[in-house]
């Protein structure tokens, strides 16, 4: 990367000069300009580039394999290091901070808790397998709980962390009470639960003495689930027809349509295998354009309704259909490259999302107080990340 | 240790408490200075924490009191660093990050390791962990497996005579002499096809513990009983390679590598893996049914000194089936079972030896 792609790296505080003398930081997170508030808008601004994380990226899977995966912690630290430092907001970047030691901890006991259980499942020892399930799903709220302190907590902006101060028993309702109903009640209680855990998220959510707040509605989330269940019925529909139609083109010119010939005889081999294929292949798809269109738009409704001590809104322009075809090109053309182009797609999406996103503020950016929160242990986020739970936006 | 330069760095300073940022230099020689709006702080130089380089990203000095520095001075910090020997490991991870040659070689690394792993390194840590599993463990499995089999209708009661049965059970045991390792062998005479078609067939296989099930079916198809007895030294090759074992360990070892290269433990993408994971897992399996032929070829040739009846009952097997899938297709690749022509040629060569 070129420094010229750098913002300037000295920034005399442009704030310095209104406030000279004053070198006592303001209490509270509120403006002290008396009369109509001015707002500010600051865009989101994405500086990495993919040939520079192509080469981080693959020197630390290389050092995770030599090392057996026991490098993987520093891996997954130093690549969110990359994202976060290399986001700027109003001429200062984020920072990640977290102990890649104690993240190793963490991975090394949730891993050797899953290879026991897969063992115990392959084997069907059931005594065994069935409580670690058991003990993961009544721990599942309580992990993310873990994990969204962990992650605010080491996340450092203007030399302040973030920090999370949504309770565990909220997490027992946003991701227990709320999956549960979701696993029950499918589509009618799935956005729901999403709005529940955005919700959690957000208020949850602290910059130094700053809260969040969440100002959005249940109703956009069934918008999302309903667009994002008709698209997949649609989806399902033309790839079940195309299937079939390429199976049956298939069994046509390879000449099985013989005289005689019951249909036991056509559903075999080849046939069912081209048929399967077609469809495993546009499950894909279907999986990553349904999925994708939902992170996408539940990602721009929260930040278009999220809060900061009430004095930063953020916004976002970006549209969860260019995400889309964004997700459907980057799944393309990582297979294309057996996983080479995965750098590539990562920051194509990154730098897609950023520069659609913006904060506007009625008070400097400079004038928050901190207050410390320690990340806690890294076990949460161990389980969260290895056992790819969703959380975050 | 040499003694480091000193440097000059300019940056942004945070106090740790306020979101302020003040603009500073922090010099770095005998103590650290920090010059912020013209006032000078000295701190001792093992005070400070330099958060190791990250490409492209701002570097962070860490000063006490919660309060820090910042700055895209990035030749000089690491020349600093460098002279000072701090974060020599992660040093040495951004110098391989930073340049194409070396991430060019992590390429070809990364893929040889895989392959590696993938085509030697899997089946042979499986052998070996299939080998050193006590006993004990293998006793569970044929219990539940074969009860599974008949609670599915797989298999039935075998409708042979006493008699034949009795003959057959005499012939296994020079096999199972033969064969050795101290397994509680034991070969079990079943109906192939108790419901109808749904059932496992013309067939044989064997569990982990010397478990062997031989179907009528199968009987009924061969013209000699040296047809079947080169069968069940096949399976018996199964049983003392700890070929059943073996598949486990190899799930595990597969799903090991799936996780190292999406990241994750269970996800999309794994079952994206899926497919993937199945042409390896049957490439294993040929692999075995290839190591098991060689062990009834051992005890063909001695015995009969040829595999010819085995090459007959494997290719009347074959033909029973469907003809259409004899001859190799890229779908291959999905079998469990090597093609019959490849196994029945692979028999021949070890003939001509």
């Amino acid at each position: 990367m070129s420094e010229s792609t750098l913002p300037d790296p000295h920034p005399l505080g442009r704030h310095e000069v209104a406030r000279s003398g004053t070198s006592q930081p303001l209490p509270g997170a509120l403006t002290s300009t008396p009369g109509v508030p001015q707002v500010t808008r600051h865009d989101l601004r994405f500086t990495g580039s993919a040939g520079e994380y192509f080469r981080l990226w693959i020197v630390n899977v290389a050092l995770t394999l030599v090392t057996l995966g026991l490098y993987l912690p520093w891996a997954r630290v130093r690549t969110r290091q990359y994202f976060y430092g290399h986001t700027w907001l109003d001429g200062q970047n984020f920072e990640y901070r977290a102990n890649p030691s104690a993240l190793l901890r963490g991975y090394l006991l949730v891993g050797a808790l899953f290879a026991l259980y897969s063992f115990a499942m392959q084997r069907e020892y059931y005594w065994l397998g069935l409580p670690l399930l058991l003990l993961y799903v009544a721990l599942y709220p309580w992990l993310v709980w873990r994990s969204l302190r962990f992650q605010a907590a080491n996340t450092v902006h203007r030399g302040l962390n973030f920090s999370f101060h949504g309770t565990a028993g909220e997490s027992y309702v946003a991701y227990g009470a709320a999956n549960v109903a979701a696993s029950i009640a499918g589509i009618f209680a799935l956005p729901w639960a999403w709005f529940m855990q955005r919700q959690y998220q957000v208020k949850g959510l602290g910059y130094g003495q700053a809260r969040g707040h969440f100002r959005g509605d249940v109703a956009p989330f069934y918008l999302i689930g309903l667009t994002s269940l008709g698209l997949s019925l649609a989806g399902g529909l033309v790839a079940l027809l195309l299937g079939g139609v390429v199976a049956g083109a298939w069994s046509a010119l390879s000449g099985e349509l013989r005289a005689g010939t019951d249909v036991e005889d056509l559903l075999d081999g080849p046939t069912v295998l081209i048929f399967l294929g077609v469809a495993y292949v546009s499950f894909l798809l279907l999986y990553t354009v349904a999925w994708q269109y939902v992170r996408g738009a539940t990602m721009k409704y929260v930040l278009n309704n999220a809060e900061l001590g009430g004095v930063v809104r953020s916004g976002a322009t970006f549209s969860p259909w260019g995400l889309v075809w964004l997700g459907v090109t980057n799944s393309l053309a990582q297979v294309v490259t057996l996983g080479l182009a995965t750098p590539w797609a990562a920051i194509r999406r990154t730098r897609y999302v950023l520069d659609g996103v913006h904060v506007r503020t009625i008070a400097d950016l400079d004038h928050f107080r901190g207050q410390a929160q320690q990340p806690g242990s890294a076990l949460g986020e161990a389980a969260t990340e290895l056992l790819d739970i969703q959380v975050g936006f | 240790m040499t003694r480091p330069p000193a440097v000059t760095l300019r940056g942004v300073y945070f106090d740790g408490h306020s979101s302020r940022d003040r603009a500073a230099t922090l010099s770095l020689g005998e103590s650290a200075q920090l010059t912020l709006d013209g006032e000078s702080h000295a701190f001792a130089v093992a005070a400070l924490g330099v958060d190791p380089p990250v490409p492209g990203v701002r570097r962070v000095i860490r000063l006490p009191g919660g309060a820090r520095f910042e700055t895209t001075d990035f030749a000089p910090l690491l020349a600093w660093e460098r002279a000072s020997g701090r974060n020599r490991a992660l040093r040495g991870v951004a110098w391989l990050e930073a340049h194409w040659v070396s991430a060019l070689t992590a390429v070809g690394l990364a893929f040889a390791l895989l392959g590696g792993f993938i085509v030697w390194g899997i089946p042979a840590l499986a052998t070996q962990a299939a080998r050193v599993t006590p006993r004990g463990v293998l006793a569970s499995f044929d219990e539940q497996t074969l009860h599974f089999l008949e609670e599915q209708d797989f298999i039935g009661p075998s409708g042979l005579p006493r008699e034949r049965q009795a003959q057959l059970q005499r012939e296994f045991r020079q096999v199972q002499g033969w064969a050795g390792g101290g397994y509680p062998y034991r070969l079990l005479l079943r109906d192939g096809e108790p419901a109808g078609a749904a059932g496992v067939g013309a067939n044989a296989f064997a569990l982990p513990n010397g478990t062997i099930v031989m179907t009528d079916q199968l009987v009924a198809l061969a013209r000699s009983d040296r047809e079947l007895l080169g069968v069940l030294a096949h399976e018996t090759g199964h049983v003392t390679r700890r070929h059943g074992l073996a598949t486990v360990y190899q799930g595990l070892g597969l799903g090991l590598v799936t996780t190292l290269l999406t990241g994750d433990l269970v996800s999309a993408s794994t079952f994206a893996a899926a497919v993937p994971a199945a042409i390896l897992r049957g490439g294993y399996s040929r692999a075995a049914e290839s190591e098991a032929d060689r062990v009834s070829a051992d005890f063909m040739r001695g015995r009969y000194g040829t595999t010819k009846p085995l090459q007959d009952i494997l290719t009347r097997l074959e033909a029973g089936a469907d003809a259409r899938d004899s001859e190799p297709t890229w779908l291959d690749i999905f079998r469990s079972h090597p093609v019959t022509a490849d196994r029945v040629a692979a028999l021949k060569a070890l003939d001509a030896r």
